[in-house]
C-alpha cells in the first residue's frame, strides 16, 4: 500500500515529524529522534471522561454512559484470556502503561531493543478486547482505591473544585476515573458498546517517538492493524456536548482536608476558541505566568516578602473546542491574602502598561527552554497529541512564539472577567 | 583536572552542569545546612535578590538554575544546578555557558555578607520556607508513609532524617548559625563539578572551570565507607515492630521496612534484581498478589535504597484490609527467601533494570548522577560495565542476598474517615 506521507520539519528544534492517514482512516505520527536509546510507541483514541452522550456505532441509537466508563475501559483493555498484557509486556522487559484525560485515551510502550515486539504487542492490546462480568468485578476494587488515592491528594481536590464551580452542565466537573457509586453501573456490554464506538481507527491515532525507520514502522503498523479488522465499522463517531452557559456556577468552594499549607486555586472561565488559537493561548498564558507570576516578577517578589507565598504561583491555559479556562495556583498560609491579592494584581495588569523589556527577555527565555524541552522524547508526543486532537499545525507552539505581541497579551489579559472567576481552597 | 568530570554526547542541545558539596552531617545538622543552601541560592554581592537573579538567567535564554538537596546513604548533598543551551543552537551563535559558570562562581563565593553575617531578610523567608516544608510533609498521605518508614526505619542514623530536617532542629536555628555552616560547607565537603551534554565547541570546559573555581576545588576526605556500610555495625534486632499512626484521610497506607544484614558491594545487582521481582514492575510479586489477584490496592510496590541497604513496601489499601494485606505482603517476602523465583521472573526483571541503565544515555542528568557517584563512591563503573553485571546474576544470588533481607518494621497510617 503506498501512503501520502506529509513531513513536517522544524529547524529551530531540528526535529522532523512524518504523518500519514491509513486507508481505514488512522492516523499515524513519527517523530524521529537520531541518538535516542528510548523508543516510545502510542495508540491512542479520541474518547475520554467527558465523552458519554453519544451515538452507538453499531444501532445508530443515542445513548447515555454512566461517569468514569472511558477510564475503566483503560484499565479493562489490559485484562485478556487467563493473563493481563501488563504482565507481558513486563515479561518482555518492555514497560507499558496507559492514560485517560477529558478527550483521549492512549496506551503506550517503551522500549530499548524490543520496539517492533513492542509496537505488535500494543496493537494487539488495543484491538482484542476481552470483557468479563467476573473481570469487571474485580476491576471495581482496584479502581474504588485508585479513587481513594485522588479523594486524599489535596491537589487534584483542588483542581477538580475548581472546576466544579466554574461549570454548571460540563462534563469536565466530573472526575476522570468517576465515583465509587457510577463505576458499580459498569457492566461488559457498557464496555463494548463504548470500545466498538470509540476504538474504531476513523478514531483513533497512533505515535512513534524515537530513533526508528519510518518505512519499517509504517508497514508493522499497517500489517499488524490488519490482523484484527476483520468486522471491525470504521466512521466518523458522533458525540454530543453539552449546552454550557457563560456563567460560573459558585464563586467559591473550600474543602477541609485537615491540610499544614493549604492550596489555593482561582479559576477565570473563557469562551472556548479552536484549532491554531488554543495553542495561540497556551504560549500567550506561558509568557504572562513568567513576566507576572514567575519567581523573577515583581508580583511575587512582594508576595514572598509578605509571607502570602512560598512556592511557585502558576498560570495556565487549558482548553479544548468545547471548553477553556485560566488557573492561577499556589499554596500559602494566608489564603484570602493571596486570593484577594491575586484579583486586584489581574486588574492592575488589565490596565497597565506593558514593559518592552521584560516581554522580549521573556521570549529569550521561552526560545531557550522550547530547545532544551525537546531533549524529553515526551515532550515530541504531548505536543502531537495536542495537535491532533485541537486538529492545530504541528509546531505552531514553536513558529508563534516570535510573532505574539505585546498586543496579544493586552487582549488576552482582558478576557479575564472577574465576574466569571472562581476560587477553590483546600485546606 | 581535579573534580572536574565531564560527558559529552551530541544529540543533546544542552549542557548541565551539577556543583556539589558532599558531607557527613549530624541530624541536627541538616536545616542549618539546608538553609544555608538557600539563603546562598536566593541573592549574592551581584545579583541581589531572586528577581535580579531570574532576570539574569532569562537573558542568557532561559538557563535554569536551582538547587537540590539529598541523601546519599548517611551522606549529604547539596548540588547547585545549571542547565543551558549550547551556543550553536541559539540565535547569533550566543554562548551562555561561560556567564552561567561565572553566576554559578558569584552565587557561591561571593554571597550577599556583611560582618560575616548573611542577609537577615532572606534567611527569616528561607528559615520560614523550611519550617513549612517540615510541617507540610504529612499533607501528601503515600509519600509522607513512605518517609515515615524510612525515619522510623534508621531513626538513629542520619539518613533517618527527613531532607529538610527536623522541626525543633530548624525553630532553633539563627542569623549567625548560616555564617559558620557556609565555611564549614565550603571546608569541609568533597567538591565535585559534573559537566554533560553537547559539549561541541567547548573543547577547554574543563580548563574554563578550572580557571573559574581555582583552588576551591582542593580535595576534602571524608569516609566513603558511610556511603553503604555503615548499618554493618549496627545491631540488627531480630523483633519485628508494628507501628500504627492516626491521619485524616480516606485511604490508610500500609508499609514494611526492611534491612540488609551484612551487606556486601557486590550485592548490589542481585538486590536491584530482587527488589523488580519483589515489586519493582508490573510483573512483580507485589503487583501481581496484591492489586490483580486480591484487588486490595491501586498502589503496590517496594523501593531499594542502594546507598543505605534498606527497603520500603508501600500499598495504599482499606483500613479494613489491613490484616490481609499484611499477610499477602508478607508471603510474598517468604515466597523470596524461599526461592519461588522463576526463571521468567528473574529475566525479565533483569531486562527492566538493563533497560533502565541504558535510559540513562538519554539524559544528561542521569549521566551526571552516574559521574558524581563513582566521584564519591571512588568506583568507575560504566553503563556498560553495570549491564554487565546485572546480566550475571543468577537465582541462587538472589536467593542468597533474600536470605539477608529482614523485616524490622510493619507500619499503618491509618484513615479517620474510613469508616464513612
Amino acid at each position: 500500500m503506498k501512503n501520502n506521507i506529509e513531513i513536517v520539519n522544524n529547524e529551530t528544534l531540528s526535529e522532523t515529524i512524518h504523518k500519514t492517514v491509513l486507508s481505514n482512516g488512522l492516523e499515524v505520527y513519527i517523530c524521529a529522534k537520531p541518538g535516542f536509546t528510548k523508543k516510545i510507541g502510542m495508540f491512542g483514541t479520541k474518547y475520554g471522561s467527558i465523552n458519554n452522550d453519544f451515538i452507538n456505532i453499531l444501532t445508530g441509537k443515542r445513548v447515555d454512559m454512566p461517569d468514569g466508563v472511558a477510564h475503566f475501559l483503560e484499565h479493562k483493555l489490559f485484562e485478556k484470556e487467563g493473563e493481563n498484557s501488563l504482565d507481558l509486556f513486563s515479561k518482555e522487559g518492555i514497560s507499558a502503561n496507559a492514560y485517560t484525560s477529558f478527550d483521549h485515551t492512549v496506551y503506550y510502550f517503551e522500549t530499548i531493543n524490543k520496539f517492533k515486539k513492542g509496537l505488535e504487542m500494543l496493537i494487539e492490546l488495543v484491538k482484542t478486547p476481552y470483557f468479563t462480568v467476573e473481570n469487571v468485578k474485580k476491576e471495581q476494587g482496584i479502581i474504588g482505591q485508585e479513587i481513594s488515592m485522588y479523594d486524599d491528594d489535596p491537589n487534584f481536590n483542588v483542581y477538580f473544585n475548581t472546576l466544579r464551580a466554574m461549570y454548571i452542565n460540563h462534563p469536565v466537573r466530573i472526575d476522570i476515573a468517576g465515583t465509587i457509586d457510577s463505576i458499580s453501573k459498569i457492566d461488559k456490554d457498557i464496555l463494548y458498546t463504548c470500545y466498538n464506538t470509540f476504538y474504531n481507527p476513523n478514531n483513533m491515532f497512533v505515535v512513534i517517538i524515537g530513533d526508528v525507520e519510518v518505512s519499517d514502522t509504517l508497514s508493522i503498523i499497517e500489517n499488524n492493524i490488519q490482523l484484527y479488522e476483520k468486522n471491525i465499522k470504521s466512521e466518523k463517531v458522533i458525540k454530543f456536548g453539552v449546552n454550557e452557559p457563560k456563567n460560573i456556577l459558585q464563586k467559591k468552594i473550600e474543602k477541609d482536608m485537615g491540610l499544614y499549607m493549604p492550596q489555593i486555586s482561582i479559576g477565570y472561565k473563557l469562551m472556548p476558541t479552536e484549532k491554531n488559537e488554543i495553542v495561540k493561548r497556551e504560549v500567550i498564558s506561558d509568557i504572562i505566568s513568567e513576566m507576572y507570576f514567575s519567581k523573577s516578577s515583581k508580583f511575587y517578589e512582594i508576595e514572598y516578602n509578605k509571607g502570602a507565598v512560598s512556592d511557585d504561583i502558576d498560570f495556565t491555559y487549558e482548553g479544548t473546542t468545547d471548553f477553556s479556562h485560566i488557573i492561577i495556583s499556589t499554596t500559602s498560609t494566608k489564603s484570602e491574602m493571596i486570593q484577594n491579592d491575586i484579583f486586584s494584581y489581574i486588574d492592575e495588569l488589565k490596565n497597565g502598561e506593558i514593559d518592552e523589556k521584560l516581554f522580549q527577555n521573556t521570549k529569550r527565555r521561552k526560545i531557550g527552554e522550547n530547545i532544551v524541552e525537546s531533549e524529553n522524547l515526551n515532550n515530541s508526543y504531548r505536543r502531537i497529541i495536542d495537535s491532533i486532537l485541537h486538529e492545530s499545525q504541528l509546531y505552531y507552539d514553536i513558529e508563534i512564539l516570535n510573532e505574539i505581541t505585546i498586543k496579544d497579551i493586552k487582549d488576552f489579559l482582558n478576557t479575564l472577567d472577574y465576574t466569571k472567576a472562581v476560587v477553590s481552597i483546600v485546606k | 583536572m581535579k573534580n572536574i568530570y565531564k560527558v559529552n554526547d551530541n544529540k543533546f542541545k544542552s549542557i548541565y552542569i551539577s556543583y556539589n558539596f558532599t558531607f557527613e552531617t549530624k541530624k541536627d545538622e541538616v536545616p542549618k545546612n539546608v538553609i544555608t543552601s538557600l539563603v546562598l541560592a536566593k541573592g549574592c554581592n551581584k545579583y541581589k535578590t531572586t528577581k535580579e537573579i531570574e532576570e539574569y538567567l532569562s537573558s542568557l535564554y532561559g538557563t535554569n538554575f536551582d538547587i537540590n538537596m539529598e541523601k546519599i546513604g548517611d551522606l549529604y548533598n547539596v548540588e547547585f544546578r545549571l542547565e543551558c543551551v549550547n551556543k550553536e543552537f541559539l540565535p547569533n551563535k550566543e554562548d551562555v555557558l561561560k556567564p552561567a559558570i561565572d553566576f554559578l562562581y558569584e552565587i557561591i563565593y561571593n554571597p550577599k555578607m556583611e560582618n560575616n553575617k548573611f542577609d537577615s531578610a532572606i534567611f527569616e523567608r528561607e528559615k520560614s520556607f523550611v519550617l513549612d516544608k517540615i510541617n507540610k510533609r504529612k499533607d501528601e498521605k503515600l509519600k509522607y508513609a513512605v518517609l515515615k518508614t524510612e525515619e522510623l526505619l534508621c531513626s538513629n542514623e542520619p539518613f533517618g532524617t527527613y531532607i529538610y530536617g527536623d522541626i525543633k532542629d530548624a525553630e532553633n536555628i539563627k542569623l549567625e548559625d548560616i555564617y559558620d555552616s557556609y565555611i564549614k560547607l565550603l571546608e569541609k565537603s568533597f567538591i565535585s563539578i559534573v559537566v554533560s551534554g553537547n559539549l561541541n565547541g567547548y573543547d577547554d570546559i574543563e580548563q574554563y572551570l578550572d580557571n573559574v573555581f581555582k583552588n576551591k576545588l582542593d580535595k576534602v576526605d571524608f569516609n566513603k565507607e558511610l556511603i553503604n556500610i555503615s548499618h554493618k555495625n549496627r545491631d540488627f534486632t531480630s523483633e519485628i515492630k508494628e507501628i500504627k499512626e492516626k491521619i485524616q484521610t480516606n485511604q490508610a497506607v500500609i508499609t514494611i521496612g526492611m534491612r540488609v544484614e551484612n551487606l556486601e558491594d557486590n550485592d548490589f545487582y542481585a538486590l536491584n534484581v530482587y527488589n523488580s521481582i519483589l515489586g519493582g514492575t508490573p510483573s512483580s510479586k507485589l503487583f501481581q498478589n496484591v492489586r490483580e489477584k486480591e484487588s486490595l490496592a491501586y498502589t503496590a510496590k517496594s523501593r531499594y535504597y542502594r546507598f543505605k541497604g534498606i527497603f520500603v513496601i508501600y500499598a495504599g489499601i482499606e483500613e479494613i484490609n489491613y490484616e490481609k494485606a499484611k499477610t499477602v505482603i508478607l508471603q510474598q517476602i517468604e515466597e523470596m527467601k524461599n526461592g519461588n523465583i522463576s526463571e521468567s521472573e528473574l529475566n525479565s526483571s533483569k531486562e527492566s533494570l538493563i533497560n533502565d541503565l541504558l535510559e540513562w544515555n538519554d539524559s544528561k542528568i542521569s549521566l551526571a548522577k552516574l559521574v558524581y557517584t563513582n566521584a564519591i563512591s571512588g568506583k568507575y563503573l560504566t553503563i556498560e560495565e553495570l549491564i554487565c553485571n546485572m546480566k550475571e546474576v543468577q537465582l541462587k544470588d538472589v536467593a542468597k542476598v533474600a536470605e539477608k533481607v529482614k523485616i524490622e518494621l510493619i507500619y499503618l497510617l491509618g484513615g479517620e474517615n474510613s469508616e464513612e
